[in-house]
């Protein structure tokens, strides 16, 4: 039996991180398929696209919830209902799944910052591996078909809007260029806009100069 | 007050034991896993969801209120416990419920995962009223089936609803204060073609 909480989270976090990275995948496949943000689609069509998130997300779900089955984990049959620090280390039977993840944090479970911090990084993860395939598969995809036809993208068209057009790869440097030229008359016009008890107006000294 | 909440924890536990699948339904549906990525992919989804880039600024900007609602009402769900330790049910009334979840070891009021749920799905209501009943029907649920499982009374999951409708009112307000640091976070975001 082995119920220290540190080997307990240490599982909890991996299995964690493959079910956020999945079901993040999923969600945002569905999404950018909805507004046609092909830059960050896995395959060239929005229908298979959005198919193909939904798989996700059902895979994410039934492959964390299911993991108990085939993995050594603080679930071990017969032990489920048992408070969870006492339970046996092992798999789990059919019978006693759906309760299988339910560990306290104390006892190796995720606290919700925990979750936050595993979730950010497996929705990071899933935008890295969308932008990388949309990638390829708008340069394959554009190669293949439009061949000579020239540049008909929106050039003015700069983050999530230009990836309707572009790949990830070939937005990125417009869009950080017109973050640069932008920023200082957006940090400006903020700050004239902004409430004078703003953090920053009162930061700055302003707080109560204006009107 | 405490009666009428006590007995209706006892009634809609009785249920339970009755149809096994409905109770490990109810287990998943429980967890501290399933309904916290609902509402965290709900709030990643939309972030994508804009059709234009007025729409989208619009969305991203409400997703960011959402996302600081949901840290703010942790915190103002742990000043409550701190206030108020009100025991559990099952610690009241184990002799009389049958507990379907691990026993908590924090303070009952108000239901910390509900007041969670609802502070995400004013968020998605404020941008999108559909999707936002279906959310706030999923923090409901979510809800109801700790309340099933014998670990949270009714009236700390109104109380959770209240907080994190109120917290996502509150922070709305607050974003004003901060600006412009959040427009500003969204155009680095933006540059980074992920907004």
């Amino acid at each position: 039996m082995n119920t220290d909480p540190d080997v307990v989270w240490e599982l909890f976090a991996g299995h964690y991180f493959m079910f956020a990275f999945l079901a993040s995948l999923g969600v945002l496949q569905v999404a950018v398929s909805n507004v046609g943000t092909r830059g960050l689609w896995l395959t060239p069509h929005a229908g298979m696209t959005r198919w193909l998130g939904i798989a996700f997300v059902l895979t994410g779900i039934a492959v964390f919830f299911l993991q108990p089955l085939w993995v050594d984990g603080p679930w071990a049959a017969g032990s489920v209902e048992a408070d969870s620090l006492t339970r046996s280390w092992g798999k789990a039977s059919w019978s006693e799944l759906a309760g299988a993840r339910n560990v306290n944090d104390i006892h190796g479970g995720l606290d919700g910052i925990k979750q936050a911090m595993w979730f950010s990084l497996g929705a990071i993860a899933a935008f890295a591996v969308s932008a990388v395939v949309g990638t390829l598969s708008v340069n394959i995809f554009a190669s293949a078909e439009n061949s000579g036809d020239g540049d008909q993208t929106d050039s003015e068209a700069n983050g999530l809007a230009g990836l309707e057009s572009r790949s990830y790869i070939e937005n990125l440097p417009g869009s950080f260029a017109n973050f640069r030229a932008d920023i200082g008359g957006v940090w400006r016009s903020g700050l004239v806009k902004a409430d004078r008890w703003s953090l920053m107006n009162v930061l700055l000294g302003r707080g109560g100069a204006s009107e | 007050m405490n009666s009428i909440d006590a007995n209706i924890v006892i009634w809609l536990n009785a249920l339970s034991g009755n149809v096994k699948l409905f109770d490990d339904l109810i287990r998943v549906v429980a967890s501290d896993y399933l309904m916290p990525m609902v509402f965290s992919l709900a709030m990643f989804g939309l972030w994508f969801s804009g059709k234009n880039p007025a729409e989208r600024v619009r969305y991203q900007l409400t997703m960011l209120v959402g996302i600081s609602a949901l840290s703010i009402s942790n915190v103002v769900v742990w000043l409550f416990n701190i206030t108020w330790d009100r025991p559990r049910p099952f610690v009241e009334h184990g002799d009389q419920l049958n507990l379907l979840f691990y026993p908590p070891t924090d303070p009952s009021f108000p239901a910390n995962p509900v007041a969670v749920g609802f502070a995400t799905a004013t968020a998605a209501w404020t941008i999108n009223r559909k999707f936002g009943w279906w959310m706030f029907a999923a923090a409901a649920v979510y809800g109801c089936s700790r309340l099933y499982a014998g670990v949270f009374y009714p009236s700390d999951i109104i109380g959770g609803a209240i907080v994190g409708v109120a917290v996502y009112g509150f922070t709305s307000y607050l974003r004003r204060f901060l600006e412009p640091l959040i427009t500003g976070f969204v155009r680095l975001i933006r540059g980074l073609s992920a907004a």
